[in-house]
């Protein structure tokens, strides 16, 4: 045994280490990104991780022949499950019933395995040291290397690699360590070509991993995203985005941003509750858009309330909101209520061929940012609303900011005039949106505020209520024209406005 | 390459080696091999992904009277007090005006197994489309025939402080039109991005002008140009634009503009088939200053159209008349008998027989070349058909999967680039109200006018697939680089005698004006053809003039 193979061997150590760490701390921040609360998540995960790096050592005494053999094609089955572990997380992250179990049998799959590394290469270098060197060195390296994957982990691998592309990195070590340990001692292994073989094969794989993580989480979207994306998704319709930053959940689709879900509740309750708390005896509640349930959340909390029919042209949008863990806990699963009944379908489409009528009406559409969506917002879809609204009912209809965007915003109200309704503006303040609008429309001048509110709300009171209705100086009314599906103005003017705002 | 430096080479053929003469033999023939094989390579392998077919009107139909095929002895000989020959726009709308008036006892014959002629559409998984003319622009308020139609079939829902209402979803969606132009889509077609100011201030220059004919009124009160066309002035302050061409009027206005001259021929071929150099100026004015129609809720010059075009107009023109139309028959012969009664000879395409039908009146709701054939020697009109000319088209329905992005506005109506052959395509999907529709038919327009009529025409008939492939897939690379891989099928359509189109001294010379003379007051006239324009408006008003000729006959007043 040469000084150069025993070199080689507590390079191994370091890099085993290394690897090993980082494997902890993948899963760590993994979990803390995808189920939130990072104390739990870290501590849970380093106790399961270290315990099975116990059982792992534990194991360890049962392998007595051909360790240098076991050394590698244990190095290989660490490099391919440490390497594929994040992605496996990602994919199954959508089923989220099983993803604990996922979680945690990986992080215990990966503990054991490091776990049997160290003594493994402590035994197969037991006679080529004394032991009080032998323990020296090899802890020496184990510790070393700990320190490494700290400080690379937060500060090199995750801003420049992002989490996919770094466990397959690191799995690309641990198989590399076990191809240089089989060229090394290829005399005093049996089927060293065996091993070396499928050594190779699995850098390969990995390295296809590393190529094409890319898809799985593109790395260039997450620069364009202040927060982690845990959730990501084309559908035919849009991409679909959530992010996550310590307990705050925000989804975008198609980059712009649809809520934040530590103020989404002032949307929300500003959205429903001003008409329906308006609204004792209503019965049949229509949402247009809203594919999150955060609205159908709201309208739930009324018990006269018998049935709410979603109509969401996107069923991957209200797919993730119906089986999402964290997304169920926010929406109170109001998309699983026997009340709610989900369409996927186009809205336009589906109101020109709907014949029920509806007490209360809430037309929650992405801002009109194009001529597609503009299409929403025009005086032929309205005058299809004011169809199925039900005598005394209301609607109400997300506009935009009246602040940023106050010719867009009374464009809306002039369009919902222009059919022969009612409007009454209000606006209030969402922080992650700023200062909000919305318009409610009714086919006679029968509005009445309502003198309270139900128990429980975060945001709304009748006193929030009277701020609400006032439209001060700087978002006073402006003539606007009609918008309609041969003009498209409004989409003209979102744009004029808010390309100055971003 | 001329003949002389071939016999030269010939000659020098002789000195060479044997070896080398069966090199160069050997070369040229593998050239020339190798250029077939090329040629037929190339296309099937760009285009391998598309799919389609080439169609046009009724081919077979159209030899047998122009080769005047022998066709059987007639079986049978039936009676019609009114026969309608031609199930295009003018035909039809002659069909609903007697059936409205309560006169019932007529048929229509259409040789196609369709009714509606440049009218046509066609319709795949995607969409339905235009095969022909796609839209209309919003009536003159005082063309009450026009909007009594339009109210009938729900285009013209009410009236607003005495101006009509259109449906929202017919009034064409916004955005409406863009232009590929120094690199960019603008919007609008009018030139405009990156033009220098002396073209701006000319094409302002044009506007001013088209603004002034728009009121301009001649010495009998009537509209200097309107429509139907026959209701313009007769003020020869006007007409005598007729006796030029658009080309020379303009530069008479001093109006030179390249940029404004590509706009204007852009929209002679959109209307007419020809450019300036071959349209009237009478006619050319026409397009701009005949459309003064107002709504409550449009514009003026605001566009109607639908997915499959003036298709649908066609089904709701047909409407009333549906049991009188019988298709897959066309007449080849027309004649008077000694009574003074119209004979025309009729062949089932289908079942290859032939028939007589004899008849009290006849409205030709058939183009004038056609009529010629028909008539042979029985009927002799003092018109010279040689002075009609109509523009060839083709048409193709392109279905893509995607639509490359460039730099400007997005997807419109009718997308058109700057000088190129076409004028563009037009997208069929514009009336759909839904949010997103990946697929899309775009319907691309080309007239075909660079050469005589005539001989476009036989070029256009002789061409295949894979050539028209290759005259309209690099201007399609050319708007949407990348657009090949996107297209999943092309339809073709070739129009032989697509439209009549306004030769100088068509309109108001003296043919046109015989054309339209009924021939022993039982032979009638409809085609715009007789409007000289190629428009649905002159062909509704055909229509109805003929029907009203023939209600004259009955007793009832004539509408025209």
């Amino acid at each position: 045994m040469n000084k150069k193979l025993h070199a080689l061997l507590l390079i191994s150590v370091f890099v085993v280490a290394t690897c090993g760490l980082i494997y902890e701390l993948i899963a760590g921040t993994l979990a803390s990104y995808l189920l939130g609360d990072s104390v739990t998540q870290f501590s849970t995960i380093i106790g399961v991780y270290l315990f099975s790096m116990g059982i792992g050592s534990w194991v360890s005494k049962y392998f007595e022949k051909n360790i240098i053999s076991w050394f590698i094609q244990l190095e290989i089955l660490v490099g391919l499950v440490g390497g594929t572990s994040s992605t496996i997380l990602f994919l199954v992250f959508e089923s989220i019933a099983s993803f604990r179990i996922i979680l945690y049998s990986l992080v215990g799959i990966t503990g054991i395995l490091v776990g049997l590394e160290i003594p493994l290469l402590m035994r197969i270098l037991k006679d080529r040291y004394e032991f009080k060197d032998l323990v020296s060195k090899v802890f020496t390296f184990d510790y070393i290397g700990a320190l490494l994957a700290s400080l690379i982990f937060p500060l090199l691998l995750i801003p420049y690699l992002g989490l996919v592309k770094t466990s397959y990195l690191v799995g690309i070590l641990n198989v590399g360590v076990a191809l240089i340990v089989c060229v090394s001692f290829k005399k005093e292994i049996k089927a060293a070509a065996y091993l070396q073989t499928s050594a190779v094969i699995s850098i390969l794989a990995l390295l296809v991993g590393f190529v094409y993580a890319g898809v799985i989480t593109n790395f260039s979207e997450s620069l364009t995203y202040a927060d982690t994306i845990i959730y990501s998704k084309s559908t035919p319709y849009q991409r679909i985005i959530l992010t996550k930053k310590g307990k705050v959940l925000r989804l975008f689709l198609n980059g712009n941003l649809q809520f934040s879900s530590d103020d989404e509740y002032r949307y929300h309750e500003a959205l429903v509750h001003p008409g329906l708390q308006a609204l004792p005896n209503a019965r049949n509640v229509l949402v247009m858009g809203g594919g999150d349930g955060l609205a159908v959340r709201e309208i739930l909390k009324y018990p006269n309330i018998k049935s709410v029919t979603l109509v969401d042209l996107d069923k991957g949008m209200t797919g993730l909101f119906k089986s999402n863990r964290m997304l169920l806990n926010l929406n109170k699963s109001s998309l699983l209520s026997p009340k709610v009944m989900v369409i996927n379908a186009d809205a336009f489409t589906w109101l020109r061929q709907n014949k029920t009528k509806f007490d209360f009406m809430v037309i929650d559409f992405p801002d009109p940012s194009n001529y597609s969506v503009g299409k929403l917002y025009t005086n032929s879809f309205y005058k299809l609303a004011k169809g199925i609204l039900a005598p005394g009912g209301i609607m109400v209809i997300q506009a935009t900011s009246p602040y940023v965007a106050p010719k867009s915003f009374w464009t809306v109200d002039t369009t919902l005039r222009s059919v022969g309704l009612h409007t009454i503006p209000y606006h209030n303040y969402v922080p992650s949106f700023g200062e909000w609008g919305y318009i409610m429309a009714t086919e006679n001048p029968v509005y009445k505020k309502p003198s309270m509110f139900l128990p429980g709300m975060r945001f709304i009171t009748k006193e929030s209520l009277d701020l609400m209705f006032y439209f001060p100086k700087d978002m006073a009314k402006v003539q606007t024209e009609v918008n309609k599906l041969n003009n498209q103005v409004l989409v003209k003017y979102f744009e004029d406005e808010w390309s100055s705002v971003l | 390459m001329s003949g002389r430096p071939f016999y030269k080479r010939g000659g020098f053929v002789n000195t060479l080696s044997r070896r080398s003469f069966l090199l160069k033999a050997g070369i040229i023939t593998t050239g020339i091999l190798l250029n077939g094989c090329i040629r037929r390579l190339k296309p099937n392998g760009a285009y391998k992904n598309i799919k389609g077919s080439m169609k046009g009107p009724n081919a077979k139909a159209g030899h047998i009277l122009r080769d005047k095929l022998p066709l059987p002895a007639p079986i049978g000989n039936r009676k019609v007090k009114t026969l309608i020959i031609g199930g295009g726009i003018s035909g039809l709308s002659a069909a609903r005006w007697l059936k409205r008036q309560g006169y019932n006892d007529f048929e229509l014959l259409e040789l196609e197994d369709h009714v509606g002629g440049n009218s046509h559409s066609g319709k795949n998984g995607v969409s339905p489309y235009p095969l022909g003319a796609h839209y209309i622009t919003i009536a003159n308020n005082d063309d009450t025939l026009l909007t009594g139609f339009l109210q009938d079939c729900g285009v013209i829902i009410g009236f607003e402080n005495n101006l009509p209402v259109y449906n929202d979803y017919y009034l064409c969606f916004d955005p409406e039109e863009r232009l590929l132009i120094n690199g960019q889509w603008q919007e609008g077609i009018v030139p405009d991005f990156g033009l220098q100011p002396g073209d701006k201030a000319q094409i302002k220059q044009f506007f001013a002008l088209v603004d002034e004919l728009k009121k301009a009124k001649g010495n009998d009160g009537k509209y200097a140009f309107d429509i139907p066309i026959d209701n313009s002035s007769a003020d020869e302050k006007y007409r005598a634009l007729d006796s030029i061409t658009f080309k020379e009027y303009l530069h008479q206005q001093k109006l030179t503009s390249v940029y404004l001259h590509w706009y204007l021929n852009y929209c002679c071929k959109d209307d007419y088939g020809q450019k300036i150099d071959k349209v009237s100026a009478w006619a050319g004015m026409h397009y701009f200053a005949s459309r003064r129609g107002k709504a409550a809720n449009a514009d003026t010059n605001a566009v109607l159209t639908w997915p499959e075009g003036n298709g649908w107009l066609t089904k709701k023109l047909a409407a009333d008349a549906s049991g009188h139309i019988i298709k897959g028959h066309m007449c080849y012969s027309i004649a008077h008998n000694a009574q003074g009664k119209v004979v025309t000879s009729i062949y089932d395409i289908a079942k290859g027989t032939t028939s007589l039908i004899t008849a009290d009146n006849v409205i030709m709701a058939t183009p004038q070349f056609v009529n010629q054939r028909l008539f042979k020697d029985h009927i002799i009109r003092p018109v010279d058909y040689a002075s009609l000319n109509y523009s060839p088209w083709f048409i193709a329905n392109i279905t893509v999967n995607s639509l490359p992005q460039a730099k400007g506005t997005g997807l419109c109506w009718d997308n058109v680039a700057y000088d190129t052959p076409s004028v563009g395509y037009v997208n069929a999907g514009q009336q759909s109200v839904k949010l997103t529709d990946n697929k899309r038919v775009l319907t691309w327009y080309l007239p075909l006018c660079d050469h005589e009529p005539r001989i476009a025409r036989l070029a256009a008939y002789t061409r295949t697939y894979e050539q028209w492939m290759d005259i309209m897939m690099p201007e399609l690379e050319y708007m949407h680089p990348g657009i090949t891989d996107a297209i999943e099928n092309v339809e073709c359509w070739v129009w032989g005698h697509g439209m009549i189109y306004p030769a100088v001294n068509h309109i108001w010379g003296a043919n046109r004006k015989a054309a339209q003379q009924p021939v022993n007051n039982n032979v009638f006239f409809a085609n715009t053809d007789l409007s000289g324009i190629s428009i649905f408006e002159e062909a509704f008003h055909q229509g109805i003039r003929a029907a009203s000729q023939v209600l004259a006959n009955y007793g009832k007043q004539a509408i025209t």
